[in-house]
């Protein structure tokens, strides 16, 4: 009776997720797949004009803001999530050394989990207003003259200086949870023995804190990866659909935003499979650098 | 490794003079234990500030939309900016400016309404999968649960272009009804493998002694499921709905694509389609009034269950 | 290194302002080069008093010498003392090797010298062929041989193990209690183990220090504390299967339990307590002293016999007599008492009278 076999009573229990997954999840993959492959696909009618290996990625990469799209969420990812792993690696290592008041920062710095990034990035595209805006203000006390970020005719550079501090402002509250959980897991008696081993602080923490937090540090930096490169509400949040500041539209499109625009201009033809092929070349990009962070990881993480 | 300290071995007690040497080196000890002291004082206030530093960082934006949202639009196109405006001043009127400007009642009772039926399924189906998969036995199942888990690993916009052609097949998009629209937004996320997962994990900590009891007893799985399994998992299951409504009330590219009638936004997409950025010089204050309409009732719940929000985030995080 | 504690006490404060008293005026010299065991039942004070001698914890009063030298506001860093945690608190991202060296590399040493002397002191506790190792692909007992040569390595001037014995299983605590002497012999290192299991103290201490409640009971050497208790509790505490208890009275100079006649006692009269070891009592042909044998127990070295007494703490007593006497259940036999054997405390003190 222990090990009876419950199959047919058991796709019972998965029957309503599997009918979901199924329609939502597994046929999207396929058909996904699908798309890339084929030619002039119409999806009002349903119809296509043959197959094609590589047109659709030919497309895709010919499209005019394939390039700047790419270039943009490379450059978000490389920039903002390594700057947002060391800062919440930080915060979390200083809410961990205080006793009064840690409830009360963890609440504090938790917050932008559960906050509207569209809401918060209007927020911020007003405080790097460029006349009314706090920033400016602040770098006002150190001389600096106002400078136009996210308004109109701003540059590329400035933008996306803005739209990195407001991405690494989101990526902080999981980080530091996920970090400082971490940290409190770690068994007191390990620095213990170290003390009684009498190593300074500073050694216990690169030799010690750091290593058995390295699991932790190998999942946020995976994840963090993952989720920059398809960083694109992040961009409406501060932008709207211009993707940029005005008479610098679509400078800080991403690829996901391309994907997107794909499926708005669904009825032409080919345009569907554009964007999937897009989001399968995203998808490779991903992948390669997951896989090169395992490869990294392997002698650094200690489990 | 003899012990050299034999040969001297020197009561305290009978030993005047051994006693002043010992109280000079214990002196050394003890002073530095004031400076130790001050130095530790000294750390701490400096972690503080850090932190502190760091959480005006995080604070100082909600603190912006807020103040923002109260300003008269001369105090807001003010340079350099004003940080506080006297609460006699403050102009509630940007917010009825704001649910003029478009119906954000409507965006909310949308989005509560998708929240509810959405989280309704997703917990629905995720019972019933975690427990397929935590306590039947059946063949094939460790495939199945490998399958399944190798799809979280798909970015979303893949999944995305097909659900736009499914759900436009369904005649959910052209000539939209409340219904169709309702169904358009919630049919893809009544499920999820990611809480499937989660709740499963959960699920397994019931000791299979539990099960055989029941069985023994003569209950039926299903009794078993919602007598035992349910209440245990319930810190799992809450955790999953609270999440599961925080996404949907916080979700843009989904609702943005398939809502065709301005009746049918939810709140984000809503927000940023009231302002968009085609319109000219933006009224900065009527956006941040809509933009805390939006963003207050979360952080208001937030608030109330962050115990059940925050454990079960880093619970998630944790398992990676 | 001798170590000397001189009137410790420490007292914690929980966050509700109750206070608890852990180490009660303690006040003991230990000598050098010596294992002790500071032995009691959990929450005696034991572990808290091996803490205050690491450094971890501060006494509320009192002062801690090692040889001569105060060590009171000493750090754990710089008292020159070696800690075995009875979980072993073993680094386990490192190898054996790396975990054992960890101690050398926070003082200046030269990389091949450190080496040298992690091999040496592996090679002693018996792991010399580990180094490779990560903890958990190691025994219990194996881990806990790391944890001894990672406090041994920095030479330290005193050896502090917590429960050494409690995480092992049975027939490897016997094993391991023998290694443990024969390091402390090897070394010469003055050693202090905290134990609960007042076997494992006798059996390899050379002196221990009976604790209660934070109060010293007594302190000497195994044999003398079992033979001479100096209370109650040392005598029931000590000796297995525990010394039996009777209530009894001294009248005109001689012990009685109920009717019988058990000594000469030179005493005023008084009700008492009379504690007599199980292996004290002798079967004879005349004696006051008259039980019926309740149950039998053979073991093959000896034999306990169980015997009804209502005036016995917990309504029987056992003796162990030789297993070349044959008694059967239900007989009545008569018992001397041998004169070592016996101990008289006051009935509200417990203390020797």
């Amino acid at each position: 009776m222990l090990e009876d076999q419950h199959n047919v009573k058991a796709w019972f229990y998965l029957a309503p997720a599997l009918v979901l997954l199924g329609i939502f999840i597994f046929y999207p993959i396929i058909n996904a797949v699908f798309l890339t492959f084929v030619q002039d696909y119409n999806y009002l009618l349903g119809t296509h004009e043959g197959f094609t290996l590589l047109d659709n990625f030919k497309e895709a990469m010919q499209d005019q803001n394939f390039s700047q799209a790419f270039l943009n969420t490379l450059f978000i990812t490389f920039v903002s999530v390594p700057i947002s792993v060391i800062v919440a690696l930080l915060i979390s290592a200083w809410l961990n050394g205080i006793k009064k008041l840690q409830g009360m920062f963890q609440t504090i710095f938790f917050l932008p989990y559960v906050t509207n990034a569209i809401a918060v990035g209007m927020a911020f595209a007003f405080l790097f207003n460029r006349d009314f805006g706090l920033i400016n203000l602040f770098l006002g006390f150190f001389g600096v003259n106002p400078i136009n970020w996210v308004n109109t005719g701003a540059s590329w550079t400035q933008a996306m200086f803005a739209l990195v501090i407001y991405i690494t402002w989101l990526g902080l509250a999981f980080k530091v949870m996920v970090f400082l959980s971490g940290l409190q897991g770690i068994d007191k008696q390990y620095y213990e023995a170290a003390r009684v081993d009498s190593a300074s602080r500073s050694r216990i923490f690169r030799r010690i804190t750091v290593p058995l937090l390295s699991p932790m540090i190998m999942y946020i930096t995976v994840t963090s990866f993952i989720g920059a490169f398809k960083a694109y509400t992040q961009v409406i949040g501060m932008f709207g659909q211009r993707l940029g500041p005005p008479g610098n539209d679509k400078s800080l499109i991403t690829v996901v935003a391309l994907v997107y625009e794909g499926i708005d201009n669904a009825a032409s033809p080919g345009a569907l499979s554009e964007a999937a092929a897009t989001s399968i070349i995203l998808f490779g990009v991903t992948l390669v650098f997951t896989l090169i962070n395992f490869q990294v990881s392997k002698t650094r993480v200690h489990y | 490794m003899a012990d050299n300290n034999n040969v001297e071995n020197n009561q305290v007690e009978e030993t005047p003079v051994g006693q002043e040497e010992v109280a000079q080196v214990a002196e050394r000890y003890y002073e530095d234990e004031k400076k130790i002291k001050r130095k530790k004082a000294l750390r701490m206030a400096g972690l503080y500030a850090l932190i502190t530093f760091f959480a005006l960082f995080i604070i100082i934006p909600f603190y912006w939309m807020i103040i923002t949202g109260l300003k008269t639009t001369a105090q807001v196109e003010t340079s350099p900016p004003l940080l506080w405006i006297n609460p006699a001043e403050w102009q509630f009127s940007n917010f009825s400016a704001a649910l003029e400007r478009a119906p954000f009642i409507r965006y909310t009772l949308n989005t509560v309404t998708v929240a509810v039926v959405a989280t309704t399924g997703t917990v629905f189906t995720t019972i019933l999968s975690a427990f397929a998969f935590a306590r039947l036995n059946f063949k094939g199942r460790d495939a199945l649960f490998m399958v399944f888990v190798a799809t979280m690993m798909i970015p979303g916009e893949i999944f995305v272009i097909t659900n736009f052609i499914t759900v436009a097949n369904f005649g959910w998009l052209s000539e939209q009804t409340w219904l169709d629209a309702l169904m358009a937004q919630t049919a893809p996320f009544m499920t999820s493998v990611f809480y499937i997962f989660f709740l499963r994990q959960a699920f397994k900590t019931v000791p299979d002694e539990l099960y055989y009891a029941a069985k023994v007893d003569g209950k039926s799985d299903w009794q078993f499921l919602w007598r035992i399994m349910v209440p245990v998992g319930m810190p799992t299951i809450i955790t999953i709905t609270i999440l599961n409504a925080m996404n949907t009330w916080n979700a843009y590219i989904w609702p943005n694509l398939i809502s065709m009638k301005q009746e049918f936004k939810l709140v984000s997409n809503g927000l940023r389609d009231a302002f968009s950025t085609s319109a000219g010089r933006p009224i900065y204050n009527e956006q941040m009034a809509a933009a805390m309409i939006v963003t207050i009732p979360l952080i208001i719940v937030f608030l109330l269950l962050k115990k059940y929000i925050m454990r079960g985030v880093s619970r998630s995080g944790i398992k990676g | 290194m001798e170590i000397t504690l001189q009137n410790v006490t420490k007292v914690f404060q929980s966050k509700k302002a109750e206070e608890t008293v852990a180490v009660d005026n303690l006040d003991i010299t230990i000598p050098s080069g010596q294992l002790i065991g500071l032995l009691g039942p959990s929450g005696c004070g034991k572990s808290t008093t091996l803490f205050m001698l690491s450094g971890l914890l501060r006494p509320t009063q009192g002062k801690i010498f090692f040889g001569n030298e105060e060590v009171t506001p000493v750090p754990p860093e710089d008292r020159g003392i070696g800690l075995v945690f009875q979980n072993y608190a073993l680094y386990p991202h490192m190898t054996v090797r790396q975990n054992i060296m960890f101690p050398l590399e926070n003082v200046k040493m030269d990389k091949e010298e450190a080496q040298q002397k992690a091999q040496n002191i592996a090679d002693l506790v018996g792991i010399g062929h580990l180094m490779n190792r990560k903890p958990k692909q190691l025994s219990g007992g194996q881990q806990q041989r790391v944890a001894i040569a990672r406090a041994l390595v920095k030479e330290p001037r005193v050896l502090l193990l917590d429960e050494p014995l409690s995480n092992l299983d049975a027939r490897l605590r016997l094993q391991t209690r023998e290694e443990i002497k024969r390091i402390q012999r090897e070394t010469g290192i003055t050693t202090i183990f905290v134990t609960h299991d007042q076997e494992e103290a006798m059996s390899i201490s050379d002196e221990i220090v009976v604790l209660r409640e934070g109060v010293t009971q007594q302190v000497g050497e195994p044999q003398h504390v079992y033979d001479k208790p100096q209370n109650m509790f040392v005598a029931k505490f000590l000796g297995t299967p525990p010394i039996n208890i009777f209530d009894g009275r001294i009248e005109n100079g001689r012990l009685m339990i109920g009717d019988a006649n058990i000594a000469k006692y030179d005493a005023d009269d008084q009700e008492v307590k009379i504690g007599i070891r199980p292996e004290g009592f002798r079967i004879v042909e005349r004696s006051s002293f008259k039980v019926t044998v309740d149950l039998v127990e053979t073991i093959g070295r000896d034999t306990t016999l169980i015997i009804e007494k209502p005036n016995a703490e917990g309504e029987t007593f056992r003796a162990i007599v030789d297993s070349e006497e044959r008694v059967e259940p239900g007989t009545e036999i008569k018992l001397s008492v041998r004169p070592t054997k016996f101990h008289v405390f006051n009935k509200e003190t417990g203390e020797l009278v």
